[in-house]
């Protein structure tokens, strides 16, 4: 039972359903079960590892705040930390470290008799065992008092709209909110349906249209290098569409039993900075990164050089989250090189700018730096997407070529599609340009509809539907799922 | 103590009216969207009903309905299925091939219809580029009304009466059925003639390596094979004779799957196998190998092309003593 499927609908409407018809004081125990029993259908086997974690921060955290002395409590909270790393390592870059050791033995011929294991990697530990991390440090601040109610801690654990991919949550936002008694309240289930359906609009008619076309390329031995450019451009959308459906489903549900979770875009592919691209591009991940890893590294650093070395360092760490394979840690480190170069560069480029008069023309220079950015976010997606660091550096290199770029060569790559799903992506697409310009335009675009004509408004409605029902691809589950 | 209790309940009532108010305004609302989605979908959905692709297993269908005893019955994917015409032969003929079938699929479909081959009857077993790297069933819905539920695998309720009832909602259903009605809407190095032939055969063959890969990958071909002989097997059981076939293609379908990429993909396997049957290769005859006219693209015969090879495996069967 993924989040796209008749089934989840079904589920979710039984427990919405049973959510409003229920006391306050019943609801944790629905909303647990509820989260149990979704974790449960997509992977059992890992439920005990989900309670265990449960138990295992819910109990650190009340240990931390016990603690007398902040020493103490240093102490205790990096206890927590490190078992839980401990169980993130072990599951998800035990085999990494292993063949990376290996590979390393075999160049120094040194013997290394450490096998291969086989080892599932347990859906969402990434994203709970960060939100546990932030859960203790964020104690041991004093920012957060550890949570005695063991239900409605598991729920802040487990909460099954956001457990899979997020949006990654503190304590502080999210416990609260199960503890408060959320009415039926008209406006929260409506814009939780709008999201949910817009969700499954970029999902199944942009995402998983796009993703067998993204694989055609990437997994082809000899793919030219239009097409190399054409399936990372049509990827960087695909990424955003799909995870930020998932995003959208998330909140959706959320909203409509009453919980307000983090908004995790805001059009990243309009970023005019990198900087500014991972402020709209994962941000609850970002803010994650900044407030646990960026700010504790620069703590008593002053020196620019110092600075950068955090930021490098941060960026690693997001490679390394998102998967345990070194052309993840090449992106990330890709990223971290943009980071540093954008800063360093900073006035430089702004005297460039004025040079060739480009500043005098606001909207131009804005859309030169959005075009930039894209393109460097492109390139290092090129490592993302690749399934192996020499295929990634054989891709790169397709990439950069020039004569990719011709537009002959990227028409005649185009054919990678057959016309007819040309014409039905490429009309999808443009709904959801539309939809974000509007957003652009620092207007809602549910808001502004909710302005227009009762017809207008129902024939949109209709149509998201109606372009799921029969239009809609479901494809193997949500990128960031496999995270 | 009255006075605050009488605003309190007032204020309870009211807002239980407003919460009612505002359920039943949803509930209006939604019940209207739904019922314009139905209408408007309704026509949808009988536009892909109605459709050829849909419909592709109809002449299954019908043979279920009102079965007869039969001559010949031949599986395999779609070449197969374009491939024979038997009735100018004046032998009775039941095609179970469909597009993409894997030979788990022949297998159940020879067990379900085999019981209708006349003692002396024979079972054409279609070989084709994609026989031993085919993983799993991609139209299974093909399956859902031809074969009993027990053995469709994988088998899903939801998606069981979705495909019968809703086949609107499957948006691969609706993109053939939607293709058939617009077959010139391709680029023009798209459509099956273009270059000669050369490019469709080139996507093909790229296709079919991808797919051998995964089934390396997967340990499918060897999967495959035992399935095969188990088919070799339940035919001499049943006392079914049995034959393996290979169509004809285009010439420059043979361009990409040349004898080097024929060995790898499928000769390999066959020899390995030692099958006591024969196995005719129509591969590469040159009556159709260099004759556009045969063809509906360069790897599927069109009704001329099926007519015309029929007769030549008819004559070829009584050669062999089998007819």
């Amino acid at each position: 039972m993924t989040f796209i499927s008749i089934e989840f609908l079904l589920f979710f409407a039984i427990i919405v359903f049973t959510y409003y018809l229920i006391q306050h004081r019943l609801r944790w125990i629905l909303l647990l079960v509820a989260s149990y029993v979704f974790y449960a259908i997509l992977s059992i086997q890992f439920i005990p590892l989900l309670l265990a974690s449960t138990a295992f921060t819910y109990f650190t955290g009340i240990i931390i705040e016990k603690q007398e002395t902040k020493k103490q409590k240093k102490k205790v909270m990096l206890v927590g930390i490190s078992v839980l790393l401990f169980f993130l390592g072990w599951f998800k870059y035990f085999n990494f470290v292993n063949d990376s050791l290996r590979a390393i033995a075999k160049y120094m011929d040194w013997n290394y008799t450490v096998p291969y294991q086989e080892i599932v990697l347990p859906l969402a530990i990434s994203f709970y065992t960060f939100q546990a991390v932030s859960y203790l440090v964020d104690i041991y601040y004093g920012k957060q008092r550890a949570e005695r109610h063991y239900g409605y801690f598991s729920i802040f654990f487990a909460f099954f709209p956001q457990l899979v991919a997020g949006p990654i949550e503190r304590a502080k936002k999210l416990l609260s909110q199960f503890k408060v008694e959320h009415s039926f309240n008209y406006e929260n289930i409506n814009y939780g349906m709008k999201r949910i359906a817009w969700g499954f609009f970029k999902k199944t008619l942009i995402a998983d249209r796009l993703a067998p076309i993204v694989s055609s390329v990437f997994d082809s031995p000899n793919p030219t290098g239009s097409q190399i450019v054409l399936a990372t451009i049509l990827f960087s959308i695909q990424l955003f569409a799909d995870f930020s459906a998932c995003s959208d489903i998330a909140i959706g549900c959320a909203r409509m039993l009453g919980i307000n979770l983090t908004e995790n875009f805001k059009q990243p592919h309009f970023a005019v900075s990198i900087s500014d691209f991972w402020n709209r591009w994962h941000i609850t991940l970002s803010t994650w990164l900044r407030d646990y890893v960026f700010i504790p590294l620069c703590k008593g650093k002053k020196k620019r050089s110092e600075i950068y070395l955090a930021i490098l360092i941060t960026f690693l760490v997001s490679g390394i989250w998102h998967g345990a394979a070194w052309n993840f840690v090449l992106w990330g480190l890709i990223h971290g090189i943009y980071r540093v170069f954008g800063d360093y560069t900073k006035h430089f480029r702004g005297k460039i700018a004025s040079f060739i008069r480009l500043d005098r023309s606001p909207v131009l220079h804005k859309w030169v730096k959005i075009s930039i950015t894209f393109l460097l976010v492109c390139f290092s997606r090129v490592f993302f997407r690749s399934d192996s660091v020499t295929h990634a550096f054989e891709n790169a290199q397709l990439f950069l070529t020039l004569s990719s770029w011709r537009p002959s060569g990227m028409i005649k790559a185009l054919e990678i599609y057959s016309l007819l799903d040309l014409v039905i992506f490429m009309f999808f697409f443009i709904i959801v340009q539309i939809f974000q310009y509007i957003e652009r335009r620092n207007t809602s675009t549910w808001k502004s509809l909710s302005q227009r004509l009762i017809f207008t408004r129902f024939a949109f409605y209709i149509f998201i539907i109606l372009s799921v029902l029969i239009f809609g691809v479901s494809g193997k589950g949500f990128v960031y799922g496999g995270f | 103590m009255e006075f605050i209790r009488e605003p309190i309940s007032h204020f309870s009532k009211r807002s239980t009216v407003l919460k009612g108010f505002a359920m039943g305004r949803l509930f209006i609302k939604l019940t209207i969207i739904i019922i314009v989605v139905l209408l408007l979908f309704m026509p949808v959905n009988n536009f892909v009903k109605q459709s050829h692709d849909y419909n592709i297993n109809h002449e299954i269908l019908a043979f279920k309905k009102h079965p007869y005893p039969v001559n010949i019955i031949n599986l395999g994917a779609s070449h197969s299925m374009y491939g024979y015409y038997f009735k100018p032969t004046g032998l009775s003929h039941l095609d179970l091939a469909l597009p993409a079938q894997t030979i788990q699929y022949d297998f159940k479909l020879l067990k379900e219809y085999g019981k209708y081959l006349k003692s002396d009857g024979v079972v054409i077993v279609s070989i084709s580029q994609i026989t031993f790297a085919n993983s799993e069933a991609k139209h299974i819905g093909n399956y859902y009304k031809v074969l009993d539920r027990t053995e469709i695998e994988p088998f899903r309720l939801i998606d069981y009466y979705r495909y019968l009832y809703l086949p609107g909602t499957n948006s691969g259903s609706f993109n053939s059925a939607l293709s058939g009605k617009l077959k010139n809407f391709k680029w023009n190095s798209h459509q099956p003639w273009a270059n000669n032939g050369r490019n469709y055969s080139e996507r093909k063959y790229e296709k079919v390596e991808a797919q051998y890969r995964e089934a390396v990958e997967n340990n499918n071909s060897e999967r495959n094979m035992k399935q095969l002989k188990e088919i070799v097997n339940y035919c001499s059981e049943k006392g079914y004779r049995v034959i393996l076939t290979m169509e004809p293609v285009h010439q420059s379908y043979k361009e990409y799957f040349n004898e080097e990429v024929m060995n790898r993909l499928v000769f390999q396997h066959l020899k390995a196998l030692k099958l006591d049957v024969p196995f005719l290769n129509y591969m590469n005859d040159q009556r159709f190998a260099d004759n556009k006219n045969y063809f509906i693209d360069p790897d599927h015969l069109n009704r001329e092309g099926r007519k015309m090879f029929s007769w030549i495996v008819y004559r070829d069967l009584k050669k062999l003593g089998y007819l």
